[in-house]
């Protein structure tokens, strides 16, 4: 899960050691399993709430699960390049809000020119994340106490522009930004697809991505391969505050209002799914790939406990347990690999 | 003597297929020095950590007064009355010295409660027996790294070892240290300790050792009473061959300049640095530890500051403090400390080898990916790299072969400048004669060369030209006639210890041939 990068086996400088082992053999057949035993969790699960329940596995409820996932994806991609740095950002929930409540007191105002909202939402997200890039890159504040900074401030002033409230009494057109559907997909859905293509390319594809792997890796050898660590350091967090920020508006849209409590604790759950994806909290590990598939484990465990109604109290100490188990599973079998 | 106390039977040990030690045996009587020498990857950090039960040996027992050593496990070691004190510390920097030597037996009053009065007391006594001064009280960050070896060696030795390895306890402590460490040596000796201390330096094994054991190549090649060798018995042992067998020719430098240094003001130390080097020259930077040598590379590249100055390559100007316009400019640097600063351990070969020159594989940001393959392929092939292919993780890579790939990555591209800091730190004696080919053959095709090297013999028979630095200063200038002088090395001592060079005749004969490198850790 964790191999980021061009998977070019037989270019082969000199090569030594075994060949790796036989296709489709027992012993490659068990490789596999380990190897991606992430998928197979997955799967194991998708199988179950398929069993359980007859409405789980139909096209409307990919369709929920999707919408539901969306918002997510777009921090959770955020919070990647940011670990991949060796850093974390807990401020991206409040982020959500406070672009959510700008993006709100500004569809009132301008209930005509939905596009402003839009830009509103990313333009503060972008400052928010500046900030906290700032204070990584330029001031070496530690990534945790930074944005636990901003995690604070930023809801301090969703609250302020609300005074103390939701902004209600929104133009029905705010929500189109939400619902409006694109080749039968909703915008959101749309957003989260192209989001994740577009960054996983980029992770493999661009020297952008391989900068960050290097600075997250080792930053001095970076340094000294003439990469501009603190510019690296910088973007993730800049990027990953604009990524909220355009979250914060789809959810503000999606519910038509805007409460200054959206978003709370969204930074937890982003957070979990990039870990859950195979990435290293000390940075240099992990991938785009993964935190899409720890983020569909998330929201399918989601979905089907709704569906099969558990309580809520309970679907929390379940999902708890299952991310624990799946990381611990992902760190036995990368040990198994060596 | 009160007779064998520690014994090492028929130790053998593999990693990954490679043979590191084949068979040692030795003993150790109480109240004995052993000092164990060899070259980096002889295998003498290997020995010393299934001597004190952090490794397993393959085969083989290691005995403590007949009694077989709990093999793998520290702890029981540590109970059986082994010690053994890294070279790099473990201490713990943000406690105080007395905590740190408590830690892990602390003492209690009888409520449970910690006795921190009792252990004060008991640790002022403990440092008093060595004869040094250090406040149990005072942290253990505001100690000198030689003061924080000893309270290393008094937590092992109040502890109760009877058995003591000193794993190359001067690679990083001054001159005044080092006769303390002795002044403890001996105390410990009298105390009937067992030790066994590794070293390659000569002046040490003489001044502190009764007994002479050399590894090479992970066999015991000599093992005898001090007495009874000559100091070139010793040295021909650790080398084991001529070194003409381990360097390559030296081919005479071309007319143009490479790269020129002129008043370069590292931040942080005191004179400004004037260097001058030819294309197809290799200069030589030798000194002590702290002299200021991987100061001065890291300057010149731009990733250390300097406050005044100019660098230019091939006679054009590049900015000072900016690594990425040095590596436009044609400079590249090959760092001492590789898995720090050097390879990222993470990726594998194919992104490591084609960072440094990232701009250059990319249209608009993407990665080519063919061209960088390609590229990247010849670079690795031109230094013989042996790997499972481009999409081999690097840390997963040996030590010689990890430094082939933080130089091979330069290679990628023109080079005109190269600046090499300890680039054979930790690698062993095959792939280091390898990498002394590939640097002369790099020098051969027009690069300027500046290496920065604690080995000496290296230094000497790499080098065209040789400078001894002390206190971030080039001191003196060696030429290749002075350099291949049979005195040399005293003389090289000499000025980088600030010593007087006036000399007794015969004096050279005790400063034979040292190779120290202080890292060894790594060395498989």
């Amino acid at each position: 899960m964790t191999s980021q990068t061009t998977p070019q086996r037989n270019t082969a400088v000199e090569s030594t050691g075994p060949t790796s082992t036989d296709r489709f053999s027992m012993a490659w057949f068990r490789d596999q399993l380990i190897r991606h035993a992430m998928v197979v969790v997955m799967l194991l699960i998708i199988a179950y709430f398929s069993y359980r329940s007859a409405r789980f596995s139909t096209p409307d409820n990919l369709q929920t699960i999707a919408v539901a996932a969306a918002p997510f994806a777009l921090i959770a991609l955020g919070q990647t390049l940011v670990i991949l740095t060796g850093g974390i950002d807990l401020s991206v929930g409040s982020i959500i809000a406070l672009s959510a409540m700008s993006a709100a007191a500004t569809v009132k105002g301008h209930p005509e020119r939905l596009w402003l909202c839009v830009l509103v939402a990313m333009v503060v997200g972008l400052a928010a994340g500046s900030i906290n890039g700032f204070l990584v890159a330029k001031v070496n504040v530690p990534p945790f106490i930074a944005t636990l900074g901003m995690l604070t401030t930023a809801s301090g002033l969703a609250y302020v522009i609300g005074h103390g409230a939701p902004i209600n009494g929104l133009p029905t057109d705010f929500g189109k930004i939400a619902n409006n559907q694109i080749l039968g997909l909703q915008i959101p859905v749309v957003v989260m697809i192209v989001g994740i293509i577009a960054f996983a390319l980029m992770m493999t594809r661009t020297s952008y991505g391989m900068r960050i792997y290097a600075v997250g890796g080792n930053p001095v050898a970076a340094q000294i391969a003439g990469v501009k660590t603190g510019r690296v350091l910088f973007s993730v967090y800049a990027l990953s505050g604009l990524l909220a920020g355009l979250s914060g508006v789809m959810l503000a849209s999606r519910v038509i209002s805007g409460p200054p409590n959206l978003g709370e604790g969204y930074e937890l759950d982003a957070i979990a799914a990039v870990v859950i994806g195979g990435a290293s909290l000390l940075g240099g590990r992990g991938s785009v790939w993964g935190t899409a598939l720890g983020l569909l484990l998330i929201q399918t465990l989601n979905n089907g406990l709704d569906i099969l109604v558990v309580p809520a109290y309970w679907q929390s100490v379940i999902k708890g347990v299952l991310i624990v188990a799946a990381v611990a599973v992902d760190v036995w079998s990368a040990r198994r690999r060596v | 003597m009160a007779g064998v106390l520690f014994e090492c039977r028929d130790l053998t040990k593999a990693f990954g297929g490679v043979p590191v030690l084949k068979g040692i045996s030795l003993a150790m009587d109480a109240g004995t020095v052993t000092a164990l020498a060899g070259e980096n990857g002889a295998g003498k950090s290997t020995m010393m950590k299934i001597a004190s039960g952090q490794l397993r040996a393959d085969r083989g027992e290691v005995l403590i007064e007949g009694q077989p050593l709990a093999h793998g496990d520290a702890h029981a070691a540590h109970r059986q009355g082994v010690a053994i004190v890294p070279q790099e510390l473990a201490s713990i920097m943000e406690m105080k010295v007395y905590e740190n030597l408590f830690i892990g037996r602390e003492l209690r009053s009888r409520a449970g409660i910690l006795d921190r009065r009792a252990m004060v007391r008991r640790a002022a006594e403990q440092l008093a027996v060595f004869g040094v001064d250090i406040d149990p009280q005072a942290p253990m960050r505001s100690l000198s790294v030689g003061l924080r070896q000893l309270v290393e060696i008094a937590k092992s030795s109040s502890g109760g070892a009877r058995v003591l390895m000193l794993d190359e306890p001067t690679s990083a402590i001054s001159d005044r240290e080092v006769e303390r460490l002795y002044a403890v040596v001996d105390t410990l000796r009298k105390q009937g300790v067992a030790m066994l201390y590794t070293t390659h330096k000569m002046e040490e094994i003489r001044a502190i050792a009764d007994r002479i054991v050399v590894l090479r190549d992970g066999g015991l090649v000599m093992d005898q009473p001090l007495t009874k060798v000559r100091d070139d018995d010793i040295v021909q042992a650790m080398i084991g061959r001529e070194l003409e067998d381990l360097f390559p020719e030296v081919r005479p430098p071309g007319d143009e300049v490479g790269l020129e240094v002129a008043g370069l003001q590292v931040e942080g130390y005191g004179a400004p640095v004037d260097l001058t080097v030819r294309k197809g020259e290799i200069v030589g930077l030798a000194g002590l530890v702290g002299a200021g040598r991987t100061e001065l590379l890291e300057a010149v590249f731009g990733v250390r500051r300097s406050s005044a100055g100019t660098v230019r390559v091939a006679g054009r100007a590049v900015r000072r403090n900016a690594p990425a316009d040095s590596i436009t400019r044609g400079m590249a640097l090959v760092p001492e400390d590789r898995k720090g600063a050097g390879a990222v351990l993470t990726m594998n070969v194919l992104d490591n080898g084609s960072l440094p020159r990232l701009s250059s594989f990319t249209l608009g940001g993407w990665l080519r990916q063919r061209a960088r393959g390609r590229v990247v392929k010849d670079a690795m092939s031109s230094v013989r790299l042996r790997s499972r292919g481009l999409g081999q993780s690097v840390g997963t890579l040996s030590g010689g072969n990890q430094q082939k790939v933080v130089l091979a990555r330069w290679l990628t591209g023109h080079v005109d400048v190269l600046l090499l800091d300890e680039p054979t730190r930790g690698v062993d004696v095959g792939a280091r004669s390898e990498i002394y080919r590939i640097i002369t053959d790099l020098a051969a095709s027009g690069m300027a060369v500046v290496m920065a090297s604690s080995d000496m013999p290296e230094v000497l028979s790499l080098s065209h030209r040789a400078f001894v630095m002390r206190g971030g200063a080039l001191v003196a200038e060696l030429d290749r006639r002075q350099l291949s002088a049979p005195d040399v090395q005293e003389t090289v001592f000499r000025l980088a210890a600030g010593l007087d060079s006036s000399r007794s005749p015969g004096a050279g004969a005790d400063l034979v041939p040292t190779t120290s490198s202080p890292t060894e850790k790594d060395a498989r």
